[in-house]
């Protein structure tokens, strides 16, 4: 945020002056306290950096086997996109869809629309939609849950491995990965920041 | 417009308080800033829901990202009330239904969301019996009465302050996802588990309902407006 602008408190709508702020700085609502948001170095190369890795990394967790289950000789190994796929075989449509958006298609479309929109900026030139790619971000950002699901894996692991032996695959570290990279993504690049980019890049 | 006493090349900078994860630098907090007296809404400014851009609300579009402006959240408290009361309906039959149904030998074991605790409970897994008892019984619930709570607050007098109230809503908003554990750990189940041929785990109709009051309550966070919270009394 360029300083002596103004930003209305998202809680308590006060009308805030923004400081000069050095970097790594939080702004503070006077009014209620809550957490504006945080000013980091170099935020565009940051982002531009941990999106790539978020990206790669979810590639990778989608094309190798995430978790094997044996048990009396038998054995069985799924992707992440089969925990969705299976809900679907058994007609639970809804559900599936859910998972599928929440966990792969959600981040993905988040991931790519921020690369579509810094890369350009980057390279110093326009970028292609600049404000649908920001709303589409600000639209489904809320709806990631990509933490959530690996605390899901993980209670489920709990709740069968005395039946049987589980055995971690490469796509479940990838995914952990990415959810570390999305995380400071998200955080690097937030509201006032990816619009601010798109402001400029207008 | 005035401005208050405190001119921004003064600000205070407090203590460090939270650490950077990727370098060894302090995020600071800047806690006194300029402030102009009064809210966004009493000189006419909307603030976007979209891109938190701050415009006069005559415009009707936000002049950065073309949403439409309001100066508060359209019927917030109507919408919330209707999503949240959708939600406690559906809250029954996902308590009552088999969340997942095992089959072991032959022999099928139907279980809801409290038997999963129970089962950790009598197993001695008093972590875990803890996590999903927070995850699917107590968020859910205690989320559906906060939110009830916060809307009977924006009309009437309140014990807490208007800054615990919003506390309140922020911590309400930040959880509301973290119910979606238990669709996951039966996503996860379901699909390891499938064809040894000995053990079976399908999906039960609890998981329907359950998925919808997570969508819709994180839908009423969603549409409630704290900002009704600090309307009632000017600064």
């Amino acid at each position: 945020m360029k300083a002596n602008s103004q930003i209305a408190c998202h809680d308590c709508d006060l009308l805030i002056v923004v400081p000069e702020m050095a970097d790594n700085h939080s702004l503070i609502c006077p009014g209620c306290k809550t957490k504006q948001f945080t000013k980091y170095k170099n935020p565009l190369d940051y982002t531009i950096a941990f999106a790539s890795a978020a990206l790669i990394m979810l590639f990778l967790a989608n094309s190798f086997p995430f978790l094997s289950f044996e048990a009396q000789g038998q054995s069985s190994t799924i992707t992440i996109v089969e925990a969705s796929y299976r809900l679907a075989l058994e007609e639970f449509y809804l559900i599936a869809g859910l998972v599928y958006a929440f966990v792969i298609l959600l981040p993905f479309i988040y991931l790519v629309s921020l690369l579509l929109l810094l890369l350009p900026i980057k390279l110093r030139k326009k970028p292609f939609k600049p404000i649908i790619l920001g709303r589409i971000m600000s639209f489904f950002l809320p709806w990631i849950m990509a933490e959530v699901f690996i605390v899901g894996v993980l209670v489920a692991l709990i709740k069968i491995i005395e039946l049987a032996d589980i055995i971690l695959g490469f796509a479940f570290w990838a995914y952990i990965v990415f959810v570390i990279c999305f995380t400071f993504t998200a955080n690097v690049a937030n509201r006032h920041q990816l619009w601010q980019w798109i402001d400029d890049a207008k | 417009m005035q401005n208050s006493d405190a001119p921004a090349s003064n600000s205070v900078v407090s203590h460090t308080d939270t650490h950077n994860q990727n370098s060894d630098e302090y995020i600071e907090t800047v806690k006194n800033c300029d402030f102009v007296q009064g809210s966004a809404s009493s000189h006419g400014l909307a603030c976007c829901r979209t891109c938190h851009n701050v415009a006069p609300v005559t415009l009707g579009h936000c002049p950065r990202c073309d949403d439409r402006l309001y100066l508060r959240k359209p019927n917030s408290i109507q919408r919330t009330l209707a999503l949240i009361i959708t939600a406690m309906l559906f809250y029954i039959p996902a308590n009552i239904y088999p969340i997942m149904s095992t089959t072991l030998l032959g022999e099928a074991t139907p279980s809801t969301i409290f038997s999963g605790v129970v089962l950790f409970l009598e197993h001695g897994s008093y972590f875990v019996a803890f996590v999903i008892f927070a995850a699917s019984v107590l968020i859910p619930l205690a989320k559906m009465l906060v939110i009830l709570w916060l809307c009977y607050t924006t009309a009437r007098h309140s014990r807490l302050s208007r800054s615990e109230l919003t506390k309140l809503y922020q911590i309400t908003e930040f959880v509301g996802k973290w119910s979606m554990i238990d669709i996951f750990v039966v996503a996860i189940l379901v699909a390891l588990v499938q064809v040894t041929g000995i053990m079976m785990i399908e999906p039960g109709i609890a998981a329907r309902a359950f998925a919808i009051v997570v969508i819709l309550t994180m839908l009423a966070a969603h549409q409630f407006d704290v900002r009704l919270i600090w309307d009632k009394q000017e600064r």
